[in-house]
């Protein structure tokens, strides 16, 4: 046996996860396993049932009497696989007659009903011990995984006789209906009929069937328990890693260096008993950067992104702790429930069922009328006579253009004279004061619909659509000294002040300047 | 997390079977999950087939009393348990059943992240494709089969049953005087003596010494001595606890 050509990882595991090793080691070789239990098993039921026809719950407990005998074909070829040696079905079949002999009449007669039957049989078969040997070797493996071998066994128990229901199950769905129409079930359970022979026997065959899938895995789960066992008893996996490590020692040059260590002893003890040497302790003292002060720069250099990223999350929360809450809830269940009770043994009692029957009732009828109008628009165009014509969205009045508000309450009384005024200590402000008068003029008196997004030349455009050439120009007019002033920072000349302000007035007049 | 006791050669060329399922997270770290095959997932579900029966019965007792609103009650509740039960565990506690948390099992992603109310319904809804035709069928048969042991419900879930970690025990090691190993050791090694250490007292003092033997020549130690140098080499690699 080497270790280290173990197909499998090798660690002590819990000992359901054995189990599941097992599961796993049967599902790698599925193929060969299931093909030589069925070469094996199923030419033998079948000789089973034309032997004992009229007796088929014998032969069928026969069959299962001899499961023993068969379990060790999957155990042999497991072994093998276990160290890479997966034989092919030919060697396996060949191997099985010799398989048989060791104590084939203690495992098929005392021992049959053992419980942990697949997690010892190893013992016999892989160790070949007997006798007082044996009884000592199964006495220290049982000292500790018994339970889950017997619960491997328990379950199987339950799970053939699941599955094989199962299959009888489908089997009856999968009839024709003309078949099915002509069997009564109750004939068929009662039948003393030779008629119905066959149909035992096809449940027997069944049974046969079921075990294919079962005994591989059964085997298997007990194989890597006694495995886990093993493992666990002889420190396998340290031995593992033992060897490797010797080998990878003696092979490497390594073996040379330790030599000379060794012809210093007294370094090698140093080491050992001064503290010094410990991983933590401070190191490389003589030099400017020792390992104190580039310890601390990582562990500044760590905290800062992208090592780390801090991010603070601020949640509200109830103020209570919910863990207490549920523990107070508890605790008040029963009496609520308690006056609850004594409460619906009166009279309200019926009255009660009602209210909740209405109550249920209401939630159905609103739940159907909330997806009702949920889906309301779905359902018209599905219903409705009319069609239903889009709905024009009217755009709202912008209350802002290139950040000037052009509300008609934040414009002065008289513009031209406002900007006038201005003109000679802000002339920015004077000229911001025509434009945004312009627009909100514009907008509410001409109705021009003005987007936020519109550039000054977007709007020049707009006002050609007026048809209004007076008032074009002067836009123009106005527009170009804006943008000039706004942009460009160029004060206009002097008597463009006089030039803008008569140009409004004579556009709006004295009295239309709001 | 990566331990594999299989040579490094012969690694990439079939690797070992093992429980494990490693899932890589975004970060490049390896979290090994360890799927939970047929056999306790089997005695975890009858554990909550019993709970949810006596939970059924004991109502079904009291609605009883009521009558006719009792008769109401308990087709409400009888749905309620029957289809909300494992939900209702799996979400809002951890992916854990009581049976589950009995048998240390509990629910997650495949990617194992805990498991949300899409993947914990659709997993539960489909138990109905499990149990066909006859005791879950074909669950046990796709357990079975599926290298990470999902039923039929898991995989289109998306979801694993896995072994939930359980606290560790510090484990205590014998009694010797700290020393460095004389050669530098891998992870695998520095681990192997440590469970070396730690697992002595399990172990029949033959097989101690036979293990300390295979190192002795290596490391140039006498063989006799060898157990006390290891389990020194073993408390050097511990620290000072």
């Amino acid at each position: 046996m080497r270790l280290s050509e173990a197909t499998v990882v090798i660690r002590p595991r819990t000992t359901w996860e054995a189990m599941d090793l097992g599961v796993r080691m049967s599902q790698q070789h599925r193929r060969l396993l299931m093909t030589s239990w069925a070469i094996v098993t199923l030419p033998l039921f079948g000789g089973l049932s034309l032997l004992l026809w009229d007796s088929p719950s014998l032969a069928v407990f026969i069959f299962w009497w001899l499961k023993p005998a068969y379990e060790r074909l999957p155990l042999y070829i497991l072994s093998k696989a276990l160290f890479g040696e997966t034989p092919t079905l030919k060697e396996a079949l060949r191997q099985w007659p010799r398989l048989l002999k060791p104590q084939l009449l203690a495992s098929l007669t005392w021992r049959r009903l053992s419980f942990s039957r697949s997690f010892l049989m190893p013992v016999v078969q892989l160790e070949g011990l007997g006798g007082l040997a044996r009884q000592q070797r199964l006495r220290v493996l049982l000292q500790r995984n018994a339970g889950a071998a017997q619960w491997l066994t328990i379950i199987g128990v339950h799970l053939e006789t699941a599955l094989w229901i199962g299959l009888m199950v489908l089997f009856y769905l999968l009839l024709p209906q003309q078949v099915e129409t002509d069997w009564d079930w109750q004939s068929l359970i009662f039948a003393v009929d030779h008629q119905w022979r066959w149909l035992e026997h096809l449940t027997n065959a069944f049974y046969a069937l079921i075990l294919v899938i079962w005994e591989p895995i059964y085997v298997a789960c007990g194989f890597s328990l006694y495995l886990n066992r093993r493992t666990v008893l002889e420190a396998w996996d340290i031995e593992l890693v033992f060897r490797r490590l010797r080998q990878r020692l003696n092979s490497s040059a390594l073996g040379l260096l330790l030599v000379v260590c060794l012809l210093l002893p007294g370094v090698l003890s140093a080491w050992a008993a001064d503290p010094a040497t410990a991983p933590d302790a401070p190191r490389l003292l003589n030099q400017p950067l020792n390992s104190q002060a580039s310890h601390d720069s990582i562990k500044a250099l760590l905290e800062h992104p992208p090592f780390k990223n801090k991010e603070t999350v601020t949640r509200y929360r109830f103020g209570e702790d919910p863990a207490t809450v549920e523990k107070t809830k508890d605790s008040k269940a029963p009496q609520w429930l308690k006056t609850l009770l004594g409460w619906l043994n009166g009279q309200h009692l019926n009255g009660l069922a009602k209210a909740i029957e209405v109550l249920l009732w209401v939630v159905v009828i609103g739940a159907v009328g909330w997806l009702i109008w949920r889906y309301r628009e779905l359902l018209q165009t599905f219903v409705s006579r009319r069609p239903s014509l889009p709905v024009r969205t009217k755009r709202p009045v912008p209350q802002q253009a290139f950040g000037l508000d052009l509300s008609k309450e934040t414009l002065p009384d008289d513009i031209a004279a406002r900007a006038e005024q201005l003109w000679q200590t802000q002339p920015r402000a004077a000229l911001g004061l025509l434009y945004r008068a312009l627009l909100s003029h514009l907008l509410h008196d001409f109705n021009l619909t003005l987007k936020p997004a519109d550039t000054e030349s977007e709007v020049l455009a707009r006002i050609e659509h007026l048809q209004r050439p007076d008032l074009l120009a002067y836009s123009r007019h106005l527009t170009g000294h804006w943008q000039n002033m706004a942009y460009g920072h160029r004060v206009p000349a002097a008597h463009l002040q006089q030039e803008l302000c008569d140009g409004w007035r004579s556009l709006f007049g004295h009295g239309a300047a709001r | 997390m990566l331990e594999t006791t299989a040579p490094p050669g012969k690694a990439t060329l079939t690797p070992p079977l093992d429980t494990r399922h490693q899932v890589e997270t975004p970060e490049g770290i390896d979290l090994p999950l360890r799927p939970a095959g047929l056999m306790v997932r089997a005695v975890a579900f009858t554990i909550d087939l019993v709970f949810r029966g006596l939970i059924l019965g004991l109502l079904f007792m009291l609605l009883a009393l009521l009558g006719q609103l009792g008769i109401g009650l308990g087709s409400l509740l009888l749905f309620a348990v029957s289809w909300w039960y494992m939900v209702l565990f799996e979400v809002l506690r951890q992916g854990r059943s009581p049976g589950k948390q009995w048998m240390g099992l509990r629910v997650v992603h495949d990617d194992g992240t805990p498991v949300g109310w899409s993947a914990s319904l659709l997993r539960n809804l489909l138990r109905f494709v499990d149990l066909m035709p006859f005791g879950y069928f074909l669950g046990a048969l796709s357990c079975l089969q599926h290298p990470a042991f999902k039923r039929l419900g898991d995989i289109a879930a998306g979801t694993l049953v896995v072994y939930s970690e359980r606290p560790l025990k510090r484990p205590s090691l014998p009694d010797a005087e700290p020393r460095r190993s004389p050669v530098p050791l891998t992870l695998i090694e520095q681990r192997a003596l440590l469970a070396f250490a730690e697992r002595q007292g399990e172990l029949s003092t033959a097989r101690v010494n036979e293990l300390a033997a295979l190192l002795a020549q290596p490391l140039h130690i006498s063989a006799p001595k060898a157990v006390g140098e290891l389990n020194g080499i073993a408390r050097g690699l511990l620290g000072p606890t």
